[in-house]
């Protein structure tokens, strides 16, 4: 049950990444676009902008990806020496702290795109709202609060079963 | 508590998290949330780590580092590396150590269009390692120098630590990439001078690679030239002010696509898998950015940097004094913490105190570069070292680190010159005006 469950959830983060991927694409697009057409005097208002909020698309977005794939840089000079049950229940402690941090995360910028939403606050050229791309941010946190928790499930069976 | 004392626990709170395996970024904004609770308001931390997320995730200006990771991927997919240390193999590969200097030379090229040291140090490795493994040289060499000319790759721009630097202390990301140019030319040739000496002393570590035919060295020119191209459009666009720095990792990237593409060099799987390590590479260093952005808010309301700076002002010492033991103090910290945690954590305290003390922040930056560049390969956390285990399976840990430690000393020796002769950094970038 926890292990398809898990593995919907690899699965999941793995779209998301693509899409952060394609983010990455877009503003390379973007802005050699930006960069050639302003030659000939016609640069694409908003380009800076729409490259800012597209940075909070690819971030967001791998966030839980990276997670699954154990890229985000830890210290693992004292912990890989101890034995293997103490290493599984340290890490799988330390996912749950993680996820109280993403847990947060996720719920405060939900409070701050509300109160971006309200005061209407947009972008300088081009008009566009930002509370959108604070719920991107949202939603990557979402993402990346229940990649932990079910690393810490997993760590923490690995720890206490024989 | 005072503030100070807050400060001070704070700090020891993060470095027992990080210890216990918990990633850097994360425990930064802990730490950096749990602080600035603590000094002024629940509500106000928590205002705080969601803006500052969001304003890190949302920076135009940081949005260079995931066009310039793509750059250093699509290049090392296409085969760039291998046909630089082919054409640096086909000039210098005859000499006493050839191939060793062969791979610092195409170490220094790769550099030239890739930000990052394990980047360079990964793709080097799979290039350069089984030429040497068939030429019979000695193991600790051929690994150490793989892992200590993979460190070139963010002296020689484009670098990702120049870029964070930069935005840290709001210097121009141009000039420092500028700065970076001749010291890393520098830490080359005594990179060269190294294993020229190391040799002498220990011939039976190599043996000579056959001379390669004028003809032959004309023919492997022609794989050099996309490195130049690529390296002229996105320094020549920055040094005349023409491109941003995200500008010219955005031309950068998508030249190298072209190119790669116009040579049938690049397939779509491994232009999937170079926007994969785009996005997980991109993603961890952004975390750690907005992580220490959050951590420095916490310490600004503490006195610690304040602190700092009055004590180091009241010693009896010079400033190249301090500034060497500041050196020293980054030499260790190193050895034991991720670059980019040691940077964007010590930086908002260091940063004053060496602007007070009269040295130039673009100078400094160079050292902190230099400096991170011998922590990718000391042990016990050399990242650089343990990519290139990842790569020669057959060489054990402590003998690619002893290997790397003898090119240590070109590393020493170029900070040394850099603090006697600061000009070597500074020349280039007060040339851009």
């Amino acid at each position: 049950m926890l292990r398809t469950l898990a593995k919907g959830i690899d699965r999941f983060s793995a779209r998301l990444n693509e899409v952060s991927a394609a983010a990455v694409v877009f503003i390379m697009l973007l802005t050699c676009a930006d960069v050639v057409l302003r030659a000939f005097d016609r640069p694409i208002p908003g380009t800076y902008e729409l490259v800012g909020y597209f940075g909070v698309v690819i971030v967001a977005f791998a966030l839980a990806w990276t997670s699954v794939e154990r890229g985000h840089i830890a210290v693992e000079l004292l912990v890989d020496r101890l034995p293997r049950r103490a290493q599984a229940l340290i890490e799988g402690a330390g996912s749950i702290v993680a996820m109280a941090l993403f847990s947060s995360l996720a719920w405060q910028s939900q409070v701050y795109a509300r109160d971006l939403m309200e005061s209407g606050d947009v972008s300088l050229t081009l008009g566009i709202p930002t509370w959108p791309f604070v719920i991107v941010l949202t939603f990557g946190c979402v993402m990346m609060a229940i990649v932990l928790l079910v690393d810490a499930v997993r760590r923490i069976k690995r720890g206490i079963l024989p | 508590m005072s503030p100070t004392e807050a400060g001070i626990y704070g700090f020891l709170i993060l470095v027992a998290l990080m210890f216990l395996k918990i990633p850097v970024g994360f425990v930064m904004a802990l730490v950096g949330l749990g602080g600035f609770a603590y000094l002024v308001t629940w509500d106000a931390a928590l205002q705080l780590i969601a803006q500052d997320f969001f304003s890190v995730f949302g920076s135009y200006n940081l949005t260079v580092i995931p066009l310039f990771v793509l750059m250093g991927q699509v290049a090392h997919h296409a085969g760039i590396s291998g046909r630089l240390f082919n054409a640096a193999n086909k000039f210098l590969g005859h000499l006493r150590g050839g191939l060793a200097v062969a791979t610092i030379g195409a170490c220094a090229g790769f550099s030239a269009i890739c930000g990052s040291t394990s980047a360079t140090a990964a793709t080097m490795a799979s290039v350069a390692l089984p030429q040497m493994k068939k030429y019979n040289y000695d193991p600790a060499l051929a690994t150490g120098v793989v892992a200590a000319g993979g460190s070139l790759g963010i002296l020689i721009p484009p670098s990702t630590i120049f870029i964070i630097y930069g935005i840290l202390t709001e210097q121009s990301i141009g000039k420092l990439f500028l700065a970076g140019v001749m010291p890393g030319i520098l830490m080359a040739l005594l990179f060269v001078a190294t294993i020229f000496i190391w040799t002498k002393f220990r011939p039976e570590l190599v043996t000579p690679a056959p001379r390669s035919t004028f003809r032959e060295k004309i023919a492997s020119l022609a794989g050099v030239i996309e490195t130049f191209i690529l390296f002229a459009a996105v320094m020549g666009g920055l040094f005349l002010g023409i491109f941003t720095p995200t500008e010219a990792a955005a031309v950068g990237a998508f030249g190298t696509i072209l190119i790669a593409l116009a040579g049938r060099n690049l397939t779509w799987k491994g232009f999937v898998q170079a926007l994969n390590e785009t996005t997980r590479v991109s993603c961890m260093i952004l975390v750690i950015v907005a992580g220490a952005t959050v951590f420095g808010h916490f310490l600004a309301v503490t006195r610690i940097p304040f602190d700092v700076g009055s004590w180091v002002q009241g010693l009896p010492l010079s400033p190249n004094m301090i500034m060497a033991l500041i050196i020293f103090i980054y030499v260790l910290m190193g050895c034991l913490m991720d670059s980019l945690a040691m940077i964007t954590l010590t930086i908002p305290i260091i940063y004053p105190v060496i602007t007070s003390l009269g040295f130039d922040p673009i100078w400094f930056g160079v050292i902190i570069v230099v400096v991170t560049e011998m922590g990718v390969i000391t042990p016990p956390v050399g990242i650089n070292v343990y990519v290139v285990a990842g790569v020669a399976r057959d060489v054990p840990l402590h003998v690619i680190f002893r290997g790397a430690l003898h090119m240590l000393m070109a590393q020493l020796a170029t900070a040394l010159l850099l603090i006697l002769f600061p000009q070597i950094a500074l020349w280039l970038p007060q040339l851009m005006h």
